[in-house]
C-alpha cells in the first residue's frame, strides 16, 4: 500500500465525519461524528509520519507524537462534551438539534 | 530575570490552588476564592515585567519564543482574566441561580477557577511557534470554554449556547488539524520556523500544501469570530454567562489573532501562496466588516448587538492582518486588540451591573442611565464611543492605525468599507448612548456596584481616555527592540 | 523638579481643576470655585518663574504620534512671544476667576461655570505652548468648545443657546480653513512643527505649493476666532454668556489667539506678499465697520464687544503691514484696559440687577464711585488718551497703518476718532447726568471680591505703555512713530471725546439715529437671506437627495440584511447544522478559490 491509499481512505473519514455532523439529528451522533473527523487526520498523520523515513531508516515521529496529543485531547474533549450533554438532556429531555433553536437572528 | 515559561507554569499553580481550596475549604462563602485569583494574577501580571525576553537556547525554544510580542500577550491574557473574575464577582448572583446544590454557593468555586486555567492557555497560545504547540493549547483554551459557556447548567439558553458551541467548535478543531496534517504531509515539519525555510525553497505552487493553509485559517477564523465564520458568534454569545462572553470576546479573539499573526507571517512572504492568501484574507474582512455592523443595526439586546460588534471589530484588524509586510501591521494588530479589550471589558462590567438590577440586558434596560447613575453611564459612554472609534479616545487610534497601514499597502477597497462601515458604527452603538442618555427610566433607583467593580469601572475608562489622548507607550511597547524578532530583521 | 517641567504644570493644572469638578465637587459649588481658582494661579506663578528663567536651549516635547510621514511631538515653545502671552492669560484669568467668585455666587450652575472656565485655560493655554499645528489645532477646537459651553451657560433661556450655536459653526467655517490650510503644509513640508517648517520654508522653494493660498487658509484660522469680517457676526452675540466670560474670553484671551497664532507663524505672512495685502484689508474694513456700528448700539456689552472687534481689527492690519511687534503691544495693552472694561460693565449690570440698556442707566457714578473711577481709566486707556497705555499701543498700530498707504492711515484714524466717540458715548450715558430709571436711583458698588479685580486690572492699564514696563513683555527695537501721527492721534481722539460730550450730556434718549448702523450693516439680515437662498436651496435639494436616494439606500441596506436573515432563518431545519452546513460552505468557497488557477 502507498501513501495516497491511506489518504483516501482518511480522506473518505473525513468527509464522512462531516456530513454525519451535517445530517444527523442527534447530538449524541453528531458528535461521533466529529471524533470520527479528528481520527481521519490521526490516520493520515501517521501514514504521513511512516513515509517521512529519515536517512537512519527511521519513521518522523513528530507526526506521531502529534497523534499522542490530539487523542488525548479529544478524550478530554469528548469527557467534558458528552457532560454539556447530560446536562442538556435534563433540562430539555431531548438531544435532538431541531429541538435547541431557541436563540435565532 | 526569570524565564518565561514560568509565567505559565504559576498560574497553572494558581488555578490548582484555587481548586484544591474550593474542595477542601469549609467557608459556605467562595468570593474568596475569586479574590485569591486576582491578587495572584495580578502578581504574575506584575512578574512578566521581570522576565527574561531572549530567544537564546532555552531547551523549549523550538515550541516556545518568549519575544515581546508574546509577552504583550501575555499580559494582555492576564490582565482580561483578571477584569473578567471580577466581572464574575458581580454576576455571581445569576450563576447561583441557575446551579443550585446543597448549598447556597456550591458550584461557585469552580467558575472563579476555570478562567485561570483559560489563561495559562492563552499564555501560551502567546508563545506558541509549533503546531503541536499551538494545537494543544487552542484546545486548553476551547475545552475550558466548553465548560464555561455551558456552566448555568438549569438555564436553557446557556445549555444551548454551551452545545452549539461544543460542536462547531470542535469542528472547526477538526478542520484545523486536519489542515495541519496536510501542512505536516509536505514539509515533514511541525515547527513554524522550519515549515517557513522549506516553503521559501518552494518555488511552484503546491496544491496540497494551500489546502492545509487554507484548513488551518479556517481554524482561527473561527477564534477570532470573522465571517464566514462567525455563525456562531451571536448565539453563544447571548446565552452564555455573561464574564465568559467578555472573556471569549476579548481573550479568545486576542489569541486567535497571535496565532493568525505567526502562522501568516511564516506563510505570507511565499510569493505563490502571498496573492491567494491575501485575496483570502480581504474577503475575509470585507465579509466581517459588512456583516458585523449591517447585523448589528437591527439588535435590541446588548450583548447580541455586542457579538455583531465583535464580528465587526475582527474585519478591522484582519485589515491589518492583509496588509502583513507593512512595518505597523503588527502593531496595528496588537494595538486594536488592547484597545479592544478595554472597551469591550468596559461594556460588559457595565452591563452585568445594570443587568443585576434591572434583570436583562436589552438596550431597553440602560434607558435613563444618565439620570440614574451618571457614572456608570458615562463609562459606557466611553466605551460606545471607543467602539464607534470616536478621537481622543482608544478606539480611534486603533482604527487611525488600521487604517494608516491599510494606507500605506494600497488596500484601497477595504479602506473604503472600512469607512463606510464605521459611520454604520456609530448608529447602533449611539442608540445604547441615546437610550442612556434621551430616554426615560423605567425606575429611579441608582444602580449600585461593589467597591471593586466600581473601581475597575473608573481604570478602564481611564486607560480609554489615557490611551486616546497619548498612545505613544503602548505604541513604543509594541515596537520592541528589533534584535527581538529575528523573522522581521531577515525580511 | 526642574525648569522644563514648568511649561507642563502651567498647561496641567487648570486640567485638573476640571477633573475634579467633575468627577468629585459638583455638589458643592463653593469648593469648585476654590478649585478652579487655586488652579488658575499655580499656572501664573509657574508662568511667572517661566517669565523670569532664560529660554530654555533645547526642545521641551513628547512624541504623541511617529510615523514615517507623520510626525507629531506634544511640545512646548517658550520664547518672548509665548511668555508674555503666558502672563497674559493666566494673570487676567485668575483675577477673572476670582471676580466670577462673586459674580455667579448663588448660581445653580456655579460648578458647572467653573469647569467651563478651568477647561478654557487648559485649552487657551495649549494654544499658547503648542510647537505644531496639530497640537494648536486641537486646543484651538477645544477652546471653541469651552467657549460654546460657556455662552450656552444659562441653556434655559432662549438666546444664549442660540448664541452658543452661532458662535461655534461660524468658528467652524473658519476652522476648516485652517485645516486646510495646515493639511497643505504637512503635504509640501512633511512636518507640522512650526520650526521645521520655518527651516525647510528657508531652504527650498516649494513648486507644489500656492504659499499664498496656505498662508490664507490658514489665516481663515483667525478671521473665525479673532471675529474678523465677514466672520465678525457671533462675537456681539457671544455676549449673552456670563460677563466675565465676556471679559476673560471674547475680549482679553481666547479672541486674540488669532493675533497670536499670525504672530507664531510670521515666517508665512512675512514669505507671502498677496497674503499680506489681503490680511491688511479685512482687518481695517473690521476695525472701521465695528467701530461705526458701537455708536448705534445701546446694550453696554455689545458696545464693548464691537469695540473688541474693531481692536482687533487694528492688530490684524498690523501683522498684514508686517509690524507683528505692534499688533502684540495692542494685544497685551488691550487686553488689560477690555478685561477692566467688561469686569466694569459686569458691576454696572450686577449693581443694576440684570439691566444692561445704557438709557435706562445715568448718574450711576455718585452711586458706584469705585466702578465709574476703574471704568473711566479703561476707556481713557481705550480710546488713547495721552499718559495711558493704550495711547502708546494705538501710535504703533497708526505708525504701522501710515506705512501701508495713505487710505490705510486715513481708516486707522476715522477708527481712532470713532473709539473715541462711541466711548465717551457710552461713559456719558452711563455715569453722568441723571438717573433714568428707579433701578440707577438704586444702584450700588459691587462687593470687595469683584472689586478687587477691578482695582487691579485698573493699574496695568494706566501704566502697561511706558517703557520700563512693556519693554519686559515685548521688544519694540525702539520703533518711534513720527511726530505728526501722535498729531493726528490726539486730534482724532480729542474731537471724538468733545463731540461725544456735546452731544450726549443730559440727553435722556439717543439723539442721533442710523439705522444703518444701528442694524450692523444688516450683516445678520443678509446672511439670513443668504442662508435662505443658498444653503436651504441646498437643503432641499439635499432633502430630496436624503429621501430618495439615501433613504433608499438605507432601506435597501436594513432590508437586505433582514433579507439575509430570512435566508439564513430558512436554513435552520436544525439550527446547528445550518451552521455547520454555513461553515462547510465557506470553507468550499475558499478552497474552491486557492484551487481553480
Amino acid at each position: 500500500m502507498n501513501l495516497n491509499d491511506y489518504l483516501a481512505v482518511s480522506g473518505l473519514l473525513f468527509a464522512i465525519g462531516f456530513a454525519g455532523v451535517m445530517l444527523r439529528r442527534n447530538i449524541i451522533i453528531i458528535f461521533m461524528c466529529l471524533e470520527l473527523m479528528l481520527n481521519a487526520a490521526n490516520l493520515s498523520l501517521v501514514a504521513f509520519s511512516r513515509f517521512h523515513v529519515s536517512a537512519a531508516g527511521l519513521p518522523d515521529y513528530n507526526g506521531q507524537m502529534l497523534v499522542f496529543f490530539i487523542i488525548t485531547v479529544a478524550a478530554a474533549e469528548v469527557a467534558v462534551g458528552l457532560a454539556v450533554i447530560v446536562s442538556l438532556y435534563r433540562a430539555r429531555r431531548t438531544t435532538h438539534v431541531e429541538d435547541i433553536t431557541s436563540m435565532k437572528f | 530575570m526569570m524565564p518565561a515559561i514560568y509565567l505559565e507554569a504559576i498560574v497553572l499553580t494558581l488555578g490548582v490552588l484555587l481548586v484544591l481550596m474550593e474542595a477542601f475549604s469549609n467557608s459556605e462563602e467562595k468570593t474568596p476564592v475569586a479574590w485569591l485569583g486576582i491578587v495572584g494574577l495580578t502578581f504574575v501580571f506584575i512578574l512578566t515585567f521581570f522576565t527574561a525576553n531572549d530567544l537564546s537556547a532555552s531547551p523549549y525554544s523550538a515550541f516556545y519564543h518568549a519575544d515581546f510580542r508574546a509577552i504583550f500577550f501575555k499580559r494582555f491574557a492576564l490582565l482580561t482574566t483578571i477584569v473578567v473574575l471580577v466581572l464574575s464577582i458581580e454576576y455571581r448572583g445569576v450563576v447561583q441561580k441557575y446551579v443550585f446544590g446543597s448549598r447556597p454557593q456550591a458550584g461557585l468555586g469552580e467558575f472563579y477557577a476555570l478562567p485561570v486555567f483559560t489563561c495559562a492557555g492563552l499564555m501560551w497560545m502567546a508563545s506558541a511557534v509549533d503546531f503541536i504547540m499551538i494545537f494543544v493549547s487552542l484546545e486548553l483554551v476551547t475545552i475550558s470554554f466548553y465548560i464555561l459557556v455551558a456552566y448555568m447548567r438549569r438555564n436553557a439558553g446557556s445549555l444551548e449556547a454551551g452545545v452549539k458551541y461544543l460542536i462547531l467548535s470542535a469542528l472547526s478543531t477538526g478542520f484545523f488539524v486536519y489542515g495541519i496534517t496536510w501542512i505536516y504531509g509536505v514539509t515533514g515539519q511541525t515547527s513554524l520556523e522550519k515549515i517557513g525555510a522549506i516553503l521559501l525553497g518552494l518555488k511552484v505552487s503546491h496544491g496540497p500544501l494551500l489546502f492545509g493553509f487554507m484548513l488551518v485559517l479556517t481554524g482561527l477564523g473561527f477564534k477570532i469570530a470573522c465571517a464566514p465564520f462567525q455563525i456562531w458568534v451571536p448565539d453563544v454569545y447571548q446565552g452564555a454567562p455573561t464574564p465568559v462572553t467578555a472573556f471569549l470576546s476579548v481573550g479568545s479573539k486576542a489569541a486567535g489573532f497571535i496565532v493568525l499573526m505567526r502562522v501568516a507571517e511564516v506563510f505570507l512572504p511565499v510569493p505563490w501562496i502571498n496573492h491567494k492568501a491575501v485575496t483570502i484574507l480581504v474577503a475575509l474582512a470585507a465579509l466581517s466588516l459588512l456583516y458585523g455592523n449591517l447585523a448589528a443595526m437591527p439588535q435590541h439586546n446588548l450583548k447580541r448587538l455586542m457579538a455583531y460588534s465583535s464580528i465587526a471589530h475582527a474585519g478591522y484588524i484582519l485589515i491589518a492582518v492583509a496588509c502583513i509586510g507593512s512595518r505597523y501591521a503588527n502593531i496595528a494588530v496588537s494595538f486594536y486588540l488592547a484597545g479592544y479589550l478595554l472597551m469591550t471589558l468596559l461594556t460588559f462590567l457595565v452591563m452585568a451591573a445594570v443587568a443585576n438590577q434591572a434583570g436583562g440586558d436589552d438596550i431597553v434596560h440602560f434607558n435613563g442611565l444618565g439620570k440614574r447613575s451618571p457614572y456608570l453611564a458615562f463609562a459606557m459612554l466611553a466605551a460606545m464611543a471607543s467602539l464607534a472609534g470616536i478621537p481622543l479616545t482608544v478606539g480611534f487610534f486603533g482604527k487611525f492605525l488600521i487604517f494608516y497601514v491599510a494606507y500605506e499597502k494600497g488596500q484601497f477597497l477595504l479602506m473604503g468599507i472600512g469607512v463606510l462601515t464605521v459611520a454604520a458604527g456609530f448608529y447602533y452603538y449611539f442608540k445604547v448612548v441615546r437610550a442612556m442618555y434621551w430616554k426615560e427610566p423605567a425606575d429611579d433607583t441608582p444602580v449600585r456596584t461593589s467597591p471593586l467593580t466600581g473601581a475597575t469601572i473608573a481604570a478602564l475608562a481611564f486607560c480609554i481616555f489615557f490611551l486616546g489622548v497619548y498612545p505613544a507607550p503602548v505604541i513604543r511597547a509594541l515596537e520592541g527592540p528589533p534584535s527581538d524578532n529575528p523573522r522581521l530583521l531577515a525580511r | 523638579m526642574d525648569e522644563s517641567s514648568l511649561p507642563w504644570i502651567i498647561l496641567l493644572a487648570p486640567l485638573v481643576s476640571v477633573a475634579v469638578i467633575v468627577f468629585l465637587t459638583q455638589g458643592s459649588r463653593t469648593i469648585s470655585a476654590g478649585v478652579s481658582i487655586l488652579a488658575v494661579l499655580v499656572s501664573f506663578v509657574a508662568s511667572c518663574l517661566v517669565f523670569h528663567a532664560p529660554d530654555p536651549a533645547g526642545v521641551n516635547q513628547i512624541t504623541w504620534l511617529d510615523f514615517p510621514a507623520l510626525h507629531v511631538p506634544i511640545g512646548v515653545t517658550i520664547d518672548q512671544l509665548s511668555k508674555t502671552m503666558l502672563i497674559v492669560v493666566t494673570g487676567i484669568g485668575a483675577l477673572i476667576h476670582i471676580y466670577s467668585a462673586g459674580y455667579m455666587k448663588g448660581d445653580d450652575g456655579e460648578s458647572r461655570y467653573f469647569a467651563g472656565l478651568s477647561l478654557f485655560m487648559f485649552s487657551m493655554l495649549g494654544i499658547v505652548l503648542a510647537n505644531n499645528f496639530v497640537m494648536m489645532f486641537i486646543f484651538w477646537e477645544l477652546v471653541g468648545v469651552s467657549s460654546y459651553v460657556l455662552i450656552g451657560h444659562w441653556f434655559f433661556r432662549d438666546a444664549p443657546p442660540a448664541a452658543a450655536n452661532k458662535a461655534f459653526i461660524t468658528n467652524r467655517i473658519g476652522d476648516f480653513g485652517f485645516m486646510l490650510g495646515i493639511l497643505m503644509l504637512w503635504l509640501a513640508t512633511k512636518s507640522v512643527v512650526f520650526t521645521e517648517i520655518e527651516k525647510s520654508l528657508g531652504v527650498s522653494k516649494f513648486e507644489n505649493l500656492n504659499l499664498t493660498a496656505a498662508t490664507l487658509l490658514i489665516f481663515c484660522g483667525t478671521i473665525g476666532k479673532s471675529a474678523q469680517f465677514p466672520l465678525h457676526v457671533w462675537l456681539p452675540d457671544a455676549m449673552e454668556g456670563p460677563t466675565p466670560v465676556s471679559a476673560l474670553i471674547h475680549a482679553a484671551t481666547m479672541v486674540a489667539a488669532g493675533v497670536y497664532m499670525l504672530a507664531r507663524v510670521f515666517f508665512l505672512v512675512q514669505a507671502s506678499p498677496d497674503a499680506q495685502w489681503v490680511i491688511a484689508f479685512i482687518g481695517t474694513i473690521t476695525s472701521l465697520m465695528a467701530a461705526s456700528m458701537a455708536i448705534q448700539q445701546n446694550d453696554i456689552k455689545r458696545i464693548l464687544a464691537y469695540s473688541t472687534l474693531s481692536q482687533l481689527g487694528y492688530m490684524v492690519m498690523a501683522i498684514g503691514m508686517l509690524s507683528k511687534e505692534a499688533a502684540m503691544f495692542h494685544l497685551f495693552t488691550h487686553a488689560f484696559f477690555k478685561a477692566l472694561l467688561f469686569l466694569g460693565a459686569g458691576a454696572v449690570i450686577y449693581g443694576m440687577h440684570h439691566e444692561q440698556d445704557i438709557w435706562k442707566m445715568g448718574g450711576l457714578g455718585k452711586k458706584m464711585p469705585l466702578t465709574c473711577a476703574t471704568f473711566a481709566v479703561g476707556t481713557l486707556a481705550l480710546i488713547g488718551c495721552p499718559g495711558f497705555s493704550g495711547h502708546f499701543s494705538k501710535e504703533m498700530i497708526l505708525a504701522a497703518a501710515l506705512s501701508g498707504s495713505k487710505w490705510t492711515f486715513a481708516a486707522a484714524l476715522a477708527t481712532a476718532f470713532l473709539t473715541s466717540f462711541y466711548m465717551v458715548r457710552l461713559f456719558v450715558v452711563v455715569f453722568l447726568g441723571e438717573p433714568k430709571t428707579d433701578a440707577a436711583k438704586h444702584g450700588h458698588d459691587a462687593p470687595p471680591v469683584m472689586a478687587l479685580p477691578l482695582v487691579i486690572l485698573a493699574i496695568p492699564s494706566f501704566l502697561a505703555g511706558y517703557g520700563f514696563f512693556i519693554s519686559h513683555f515685548v521688544p519694540l527695537h525702539g520703533t518711534e512713530a513720527p511726530g505728526f501721527v501722535s498729531l493726528f492721534a490726539f486730534l482724532a481722539f480729542a474731537s471724538g471725546a468733545v463731540m461725544a460730550v456735546l452731544l450726549y450730556r443730559g440727553k435722556k434718549e439717543d439723539p442721533i439715529h442710523i439705522g444703518l448702523l444701528a442694524n450692523k450693516y444688516y450683516f445678520d439680515e443678509i446672511y439670513a437671506a443668504l442662508i435662505r437662498w443658498t444653503q436651504e436651496l441646498l437643503a432641499r435639494q439635499c432633502g430630496r437627495f436624503d429621501r430618495w436616494v439615501l433613504d433608499g439606500l438605507v432601506r435597501l441596506l436594513s432590508g437586505g440584511t433582514y433579507a439575509a436573515g430570512f435566508a439564513l432563518r430558512s436554513f435552520q431545519v436544525g439550527n446547528l447544522q445550518a451552521y455547520a452546513f454555513l461553515f462547510g460552505a465557506g470553507i468550499v468557497a475558499f478552497l474552491w478559490y486557492v484551487v481553480s488557477k
